[in-house]
């Protein structure tokens, strides 16, 4: 859709995109270990704007959650025992600016590929009993994509993609990383 | 045709958003928690009799005030006791315990003790006042609960202590040793029955994560 749009020499008159995407999240690394089931809760969404030929700068951000019912267990510490239901909850929240290099295609399947910098917010919950137990931490992340979009006739078009979120290690959380799988819809404003 | 799309996925964003948000606990057991502690360094394969009283303390404040002058704390009602005390008797004698009388020098004593707490919530809107003195300013807020608190809700909890002390020894300064500590926690609402099947069920799970406890 991108490249389609440079060869009609029309983007120049765009303001840009907006892509609004549905993630399903699958956990890694210290995530994985802490909430090992993929979350089905979250939106994604960029604003772009092309500054070269098939390059597009933007910035992202969205939220996913990770939620999992521990059943009763016991946790054991050096001669303390506890047993408990727990529920654990991961919120996290990417702010990230980067770009997307538009790939060549002669047809409408146009396929991409990204780079993102920015910081990640993770909030991590543990309701054990009567308790929450709270820790929150914002993370240098970096975030890869591939994908492909599937140009309509007019107005929007399909996104389906991939992202990396690389976190990485903070004071009060290891690296709160996870991989997502995309589908969206790719709006382009100012026509 | 693009303007309705965009709006469209507008509302379907907000319904994405209002399901962000997962359940919690849905059942009052599930909210139970136990806890338990041990002296490692204690011997407990060679001790093998113990005591209990019949009667449950309720602790009802930091300070010991006898209110009723009658030189004992309060209690909990014989029939909650009842069901404490038995369902802890009946897992030390399962894990091979003998009960004696307090008199005849058993090598534990187990002390049960229950406290609750009343959680209030309540929330009040400084701008019911905004219309005296000193008047409906940015910044400022009515702190004291004057009026009327327009949402209140509460719960109460309450937890069971256990504590094993050692008989048999006394440290120098006089303190006597706790050798094994259990604290059940939860909601304290819902019915007799309901609570003391949580408890019954919770002080078995305590003893089954006190595999140390078993002879």
């Amino acid at each position: 859709m991108l490249a389609a749009l440079c060869m009609q020499g029309l983007f120049a008159q765009h303001h840009g995109i907006f892509i609004v995407s549905y993630p399903v999240a699958f956990p890694m690394g210290d995530l994985s270990d802490y909430i090992n089931k993929t979350s089905f809760r979250g939106i994604n969404m960029e604003w772009g704007k092309e500054v070269k030929d098939n390059v597009i700068a933007e910035i992202e951000t969205g939220w996913n959650v990770f939620y999992n019912r521990e059943p009763d267990a016991v946790y054991k510490q050096g001669s303390a025992s506890i047993s408990g239901v727990q529920y654990r909850y991961t919120n996290s929240v990417p702010i990230l600016a980067g770009a997307k290099w538009v790939l060549k295609s002669h047809n409408n399947l146009v396929p991409y590929a990204g780079l993102a910098l920015g910081t990640m917010y993770s909030d991590r919950s543990t309701d054990f009993g009567l308790y929450r137990i709270s820790t929150d931490a914002w993370q240098f992340c970096v975030r890869p994509e591939l994908g492909i979009t599937f140009k309509s006739r007019n107005g929007p078009s399909l996104l389906l993609g991939a992202k990396y979120y690389a976190a990485f290690n903070s004071n009060d959380l290891d690296g709160q990383s996870f991989f997502t799988v995309n589908l969206g819809v790719v709006f382009p404003y100012g026509l | 045709m693009a303007i309705k799309l965009t709006r469209l996925l507008g509302i379907l964003s907000l319904f994405l958003i209002s399901g962000c948000y997962p359940k919690g606990a849905e059942y009052v057991e599930e909210l139970d928690l136990v806890y338990t502690n041990y002296d490692p360094q204690y011997d407990f394969a060679g001790k093998h009799t113990f005591a209990i009283p019949d009667s449950v303390i309720e602790i009802t404040g930091q300070a010991f005030e006898d209110p009723d002058g009658n030189h004992k704390p309060d209690f909990l009602p014989a029939a909650s006791a009842q069901v404490i005390v038995n369902q802890i008797r009946q897992n030390m004698t399962s894990n091979g315990w003998q009960e004696v009388p307090k008199l005849s020098n058993p090598d534990v004593i187990l002390l049960p003790s229950v406290s609750t707490t009343v959680n209030l919530y309540y929330y009040y809107d400084w701008w019911y006042w905004g219309w005296y003195y000193p008047g409906w300013y940015p910044g400022w807020g009515w702190y004291y609960p004057g009026y009327y608190p327009p949402y209140i809700t509460g719960y109460r909890s309450g937890s069971l202590f256990i504590q094993m002390i050692d008989h048999s020894s006394t440290a120098t300064d006089g303190t006597i040793g706790v050798k094994w500590s259990c604290i059940i926690n939860g909601l304290a609402e819902g019915g007799a029955s309901s609570i003391n099947s949580r408890v019954q069920s919770s002080i078995d799970k305590a003893f089954a994560q006190s595999p140390y406890l078993k002879h």
